[in-house]
């Protein structure tokens, strides 16, 4: 007998379906706090390190480049920025396919070193461009639950 | 998605599982969706076809006369492709067994509480060559009186319940 014995029907093959089974759950950790507690408040923060002349978004407990502390140097960095860089997604989270695009963007928070990746919204795909200003649009105050969703999308600013 | 008491992990954290509970920390649960297909191929693909059948099949190498279950379409040996189908029974003996505390997904049974402590063990097949063996269960026995070389028989299930998968066969229970 051969070491390939041939399938005459796709129907013959046959496979084995699995799913493994895992669940984490996620602090988000001292500056999270910070940073998710600020977004229920409709504010984004970020963290300040004077002697580096650098603001983190979103915040840092600490500085990556000196080590400094930053616990007491968390500031408001307001809710505008500028698209870094876009795309055009045609996949959620979990790899399904959506009915409609959805277009993600890395925001650079005007005046910091960071960034939000983050929806744009309110806008066709082909009007977006690198640099262009954006501000926060936030969900209504009693449904926010500081998440990042608290967030809904940033949209162009007029 | 919310959180339970179960969800939270005891560990050197200074966190109390209360205060993630109550969302006096903030905290994001999450259950990525880790599906897979396995393909089965040919030789445990007609493996898996035939428990289903309530048999067991294994596949003979004619250069080493080795029989091996489960069947495999490569002589490891001989480094040459197996040769026949060969059906083996549905007995054999014990080779090695464990008795275990906790089941297949890591947590703990209830042993106090009554459940029996699950018993895997790898079966040596009759008809099979010496040594060659599956994984499966024992049960319809003290776990504690389980010994090297007893002899076993598979339990099946009904066969409008086989499927085609090693649980068609439940578990292999002792015979005189």
């Amino acid at each position: 007998m051969a070491l390939i014995e041939r399938y005459q029907k796709t129907t013959d093959i046959t496979y084995w379906e699995g799913r493994i089974p895992m669940s984490y759950i996620y602090t988000v950790g001292r500056a999270g706090e910070k940073f998710f507690r600020e977004i229920i408040n409709g504010r984004i923060f970020g963290a300040r390190c004077d002697t580096c002349a650098v603001t983190y978004v979103p915040p840092r407990t600490y500085c990556e480049r000196c080590f400094a502390r930053l616990e007491d140097h968390y500031v408001d960095v307001g809710t505008r920025g500028t698209v870094h860089t876009f795309t055009q997604s045609y996949e959620a989270y979990d790899g399904t396919r959506k009915e409609s695009p959805s277009i993600v963007a890395v925001i650079r928070i005007d005046g910091t070193d960071g960034g939000l990746v983050h929806w744009l919204g309110e806008i066709d795909f082909k009007d977006v461009y690198f640099g262009m200003p954006v501000e926060a649009v936030f969900k209504p105050k009693k449904d926010r639950e500081g998440s990042i969703l608290d967030i809904k999308y940033f949209r162009p600013i007029k | 998605m919310e959180i339970m008491e179960k969800d939270v992990a005891k560990t050197a954290t200074k966190l109390k599982t209360q205060q993630i509970l109550e969302g006096k920390v903030l905290s994001v649960k999450w259950e990525p969706n880790l599906k897979y297909a396995w393909d089965n191929g040919p030789a445990l693909g007609r493996y898996l076809a035939e428990l289903k059948n309530g048999r067991i099949i294994a596949k003979k190498c004619n250069k080493c006369h080795r029989i091996m279950i489960p069947p495999r379409m490569f002589c490891e040996l001989c480094w040459r492709p197996t040769d026949e189908w060969v059906f083996v029974k549905d007995t054999g003996i014990v080779n090695t067994w464990v008795v275990s505390y906790v089941d297949w997904k890591a947590g703990r049974l209830d042993i106090k509480g009554g459940v029996r402590p699950i018993t895997p063990a790898v079966i040596e097949i009759d008809g099979a060559s010496k040594g060659m063996g599956i994984l499966h269960l024992l049960d319809e026995v003290d776990p504690w009186k389980i010994y090297r070389g007893m002899r076993v028989k598979a339990v099946w299930k009904p066969a409008e319940e086989r499927i085609g998968a090693i649980t068609d066969i439940k578990y292999f229970k002792p015979i005189e």
